[in-house]
């Protein structure tokens, strides 16, 4: 079972846009691969003629996530990369132990995976290694290339890879890696418990040969749960495991295989990288990259002065001040998060490690949950408040994967009369004649309710959905936590504030479809505490061997998104756009799966950044 | 009925001949003085126009977000606009002035009273006791107040007006307590409170009713110009994000608003009329504050 599962449910999200995982999101609303440049110029004419008279509004599907090419590529040349962070970043640069968003930006320069994957995050047979399923689809045998190098001139060897897990799975490893990906590998959990010296189920057949035996099969494995970052055995193979994480070799002078070398690092500020000749898709165009970080309220200044060609993330809310900016060009993509309303439905157990609901909980009623989601008219929020560039969510699987996001399910629409008929039917009648309901046992009802701070919109937005419930007759006090303390509150280290009826939070979730590490009994990110036999076993089935058909995955996925519409422990609000705003000289670039754009073909036309006009 | 300073005793009022007493002389220098005459006037035509408006306006309407309304510039409907919740920025000016004028007094009004009875007693009994009191106050003193307050306004729950202007009180008090001892040390070798002292009157008697008259101009002057710097501190936490909720606007939470790059170069209603307001309000009272000061000091008296 799945439980804590990091890789698959990377960060929880600021409702601000401080960590939106910038370049790995769907592209759905962006058909358009290996678009030529007068078409996408067609589509910049309708981008303009669409917001004349919608006013002011965007939407996502105007935008490529393929940059247009304008001139010819110059030899070499140097590119500055904004890392958009308001703190500094950690710079534990090693993919086996980083944590942050902000050190997986920079890891993604001089770093890669062996294995790529396509839009719709499957495994794929075209990057530095490729891979063969057994029968049972549970043993992999994966075949490195042999030009893949580290950045010192030694191979990657399967050796490496095995490497990587053994080091994860060893009981002194400190990152936050070792999960339910890992112990699904046979003999795994003996390793990692001290029983054996070796995982059973990793084998190296030869220097670049390695196969992998998992427990389960499951269509799982081929979007993201195998571990495909080899750890330099050359270098890390000495130390012991405690130390690796903190050793120069991941701090002050790390390595990778990727396009770019590091060259020097300036803690939390910026880190200069020079490009590795002998990378295994060819040359680098760009003789280098700095990577350098800004803030996030600097971001337009240095984007229109040049001093940044590419950003890590660009906060949507001041797109429509900046869309007339000259010297970019915006790609877009649709973000593979959400933005939900929770509601607290019973506690978390840590003894046993899963929810344990409370058939009591203020919120337990279905019917006040549904009428609280038909209340809230998120069309307009996400029109008024981000001019369309997030909007209307209708389920919790969000369109950034297409195959299995159910276009058909409307969620529950805005429908305030619905919502004060559903509440007047459960008995939620104004008694007292306070102009507030209600319980059906005639208490007072007063709901709780926390959401975040950060960014300009948060209190304006949460506040609204305060008097979109007071106009259904709801009573319900708002309060404004920062970061930390919300999601201490709402439970993120198992111990739920009693005092907390309704949370608004954000996710992001993993390139695997599989909902379960967010909303499964055995979940801690189940912060509704909310558990269904109904919901356990769809969840359950997503993940079997059956599933590997992609047509009953998808039904299953359909039937468990209209369960969370009936059910609604917690209800999706607003879907996002992740919105990257490229300097004109750059070249061959894009953001999003599967766009067949690699780092080292991306060049620039001219010797210095265009600045606007 | 007047205090005879010699007897400690009040007799009825009689022309003596005396030189004028502090207040007239305060409130001539006032008259003589046009910048702080009109600013005095100034002034409490703020005070009565925001107090009485804001007994008009609802809050929570005034605060509440609306969709449809989001950075509307000045217009007939919103005299300065809307910010970026759809909320009218007029309102929340008057309303914010209000709650930052009502802290600032408040909190000077607090302070006032600490730092008198402190000071008084301090100075008025010297020894010891001065000794005590005087440790008490180096020690708040050296506090790095401004993060001690931000730390408190963190950790306090929900809070209000009155708990935001306790937390500023317990770390401003020193100032004042100082002067007032200073000063009471200075009065308390004066022929007149030895001479009560004789009489038999007693020490609160001689503190509250001889003694503190004679530092009520000095009292009026300080007061005065720490009401501008004690609206200055709420202003300048709320715009560090440690004042009030957007909920509870102020001068503060207006101007903070400018701390969004797009806001200060593009939406200059939002936070303009706050600043200018703010600018208008410290330059009054600090014009009222100098022509008092003038007053107490009779080489720069101009009346």
């Amino acid at each position: 079972m799945a439980k804590n599962n990091w890789s698959k449910f990377l960060f929880l999200l600021m409702l601000s846009f401080v960590l939106i995982l910038a370049a790995c999101s769907g592209n759905e609303g962006t058909s358009t691969e290996g678009n030529t440049s007068t078409e996408e110029g067609g589509g910049k004419e309708a981008d303009e003629g669409t917001k004349l008279e919608n006013g002011g509004m965007y939407s996502i599907e105007d935008f490529n996530n393929v940059k247009t090419n304008n001139g010819e590529a110059i030899e070499g040349g140097n590119i500055t990369f904004g890392l958009v962070s308001d703190t500094v970043f950690e710079g534990t640069l090693n993919w086996n132990f980083y944590s942050g968003d902000p050190d997986a930006q920079i890891l993604n320069w001089f770093d890669e995976g062996l294995l790529t994957w396509d839009e719709n995050y499957v495994y794929t047979n075209d990057g530095a290694a490729t891979y063969e399923v057994s029968e049972d689809g549970r043993t992999f045998t994966f075949k490195i290339g042999d030009n893949v190098n580290w950045h010192d001139g030694k191979p990657v060897t399967a050796e490496d890879w095995q490497f990587a897990h053994e080091v994860i799975g060893h009981p002194d490893y400190d990152g936050p890696r070792y999960n339910s990906d890992f112990t699904n590998i046979e003999g795994m959990e003996d390793y990692h418990s001290g029983k054996a010296d070796t995982i059973s189920g990793i084998e190296v057949i030869d220097e670049k040969t390695l196969s992998i035996t998992y427990i389960e099969s499951t269509p799982s494995l081929l979007t993201g749960s195998i571990w495909s970052y080899p750890l330099a055995k050359h270098i890390f193979g000495e130390m012991a495991v405690a130390d690796i994480s903190s050793s120069p070799e991941v701090r002050e002078k790390p390595i990778g295989f990727g396009p770019f070398k590091v060259e020097s690092i300036v803690p939390g500020e910026s880190v200069t990288l020079v490009k590795n000749e002998d990378y295994w898709r060819g040359e680098p165009k760009l003789d280098g990259v700095t990577v350098k970080v800004i803030s996030s309220s600097t971001v337009v200044q240095e984007l229109k002065t040049g001093g940044v060609d590419l950003i890590s993330d660009f906060p949507v809310d001041q797109f429509p001040d900046n869309a007339e900016m000259s010297n970019v060009e915006y790609l877009g993509a649709v973000d593979r998060a959400y933005t939900y309303i929770g509601f607290k439905l019973g506690t978390w157990d840590a003894e046993n490690n899963r929810v344990s609901p409370n058939p009591d909980a203020k919120m337990g009623d279905v019917a006040l949950r549904q009428a609280m989601w038909h209340a809230v008219d998120n069309k307009t929020v996400g029109e008024r408040f981000y001019n369309g560039l997030r909007w209307n969510a209708t389920t919790l699987i969000p369109p950034s994967h297409p195959e299995f996001h159910d276009e058909n399910n409307k969620g529950r629409e805005f429908d305030p009369e619905a919502a004060k008929k559903l509440l007047d039917d459960a008995g939620y009648e104004d008694t007292d004649g306070d102009g507030f309901r209600e319980t059906p046992e005639g208490e007072p009802l007063e709901i709780n309710f926390i959401s975040m701070t950060g960014g300009d919109i948060a209190e304006p937005l949460a506040r609204y959905y305060v008097q979109a419930w007071e106009t259904i007759g709801l009573k319900v006090n708002l309060e404004m936590l920062e970061f930390n303390t919300f999601y201490d509150r709402v439970g993120n280290g198992g111990k739920d504030d009693p005092k907390v009826d309704v949370y608004q939070a954000a996710w992001g979730v993993g390139i695997d479809v599989d909902p379960s590490g967010l909303y499964g009994a055995d979940a801690l990110y189940n912060f509704a505490r909310w558990e269904n036999e109904e919901n356990e076993r769809l969840l359950k089935e997503g993940r079997s061997e059956k599933a590997f058909d992609l047509a009953y995955r998808q039904e299953i996925y359909n039937e468990w998104q209209q369960l969370m519409v009936d059910e609604v422990p917690v209800f999706p609000t607003l879907y996002r756009a992740t919105l990257s705003p490229v300097n004109n000289r750059v070249l061959n670039f894009a953001i999003g799966d599967g766009t067949g754009v690699y780092l080292n073909e991306l060049a620039v036309s001219e010797e210095s950044p265009i600045k606007a006009e | 009925m007047r205090i005879d300073k010699d007897s400690g005793t009040q007799i009825p009022d009689v022309d003596l001949g005396k030189s004028p007493s502090g207040f007239s002389i305060l409130l001539r220098e006032l008259i003589r003085d046009k910048v702080a005459f009109v600013s005095l006037l100034f002034l409490f035509l703020i005070i009565a126009g925001v107090f009485g408006a804001s007994i008009i306006m609802d809050q929570n309407d005034i605060v509440k977000v609306d969709l449809f309304a989001l950075y509307e510039p000045p217009s007939a409907t919103y005299w300065l606009g809307t910010d970026y919740g759809g909320r009218d920025i007029f309102g929340q000016l008057i309303i914010g002035t209000r709650n930052s004028l009502a802290i600032g007094i408040l909190v000077t009004l607090l302070t006032g009273i600490i730092g008198i009875l402190v000071g008084l007693i301090s100075g008025y009994y010297g020894g010891t006791i001065d000794n005590i009191f005087m440790r008490f106050v180096d020690f708040f003193m050296v506090l790095p107040i401004l993060m001690i307050v931000i730390a408190f306004v963190t950790a306090v729950p929900g809070y209000s007006i009155v708990s935001f202007s306790l937390i500023m009180t317990a770390f401003l008090w020193m100032g004042i307590a100082r002067l007032i001892r200073s000063k009471a040390l200075q009065e308390k070798e004066l022929d007149y409170v030895k001479a009560s002292k004789t009489l038999g009157t007693s020490n609160f008697k001689i503190m509250f009713f001889q003694v503190l008259p004679n530092l009520s101009s000095i009292i009026i002057v300080t007061m005065t110009l720490n009401l501008a710097g004690n609206i200055g501190i709420e202003s300048g936490l709320s715009f560090l994000g440690f004042g009030f909720p957007e909920s509870t606007p102020s001068l503060g939470t207006l101007i903070s608003y400018a701390r969004n790059p797009q806001t200060l170069e593009l939406r200059w209603w939002i936070w303009l009329p706050a600043s200018i307001l703010i600018f208008v309000l410290m330059l009054s009272i600090n014009n009222v504050g100098q022509a008092l000061k003038r007053a107490t000091d009779a080489r720069q008296r101009r009346g």
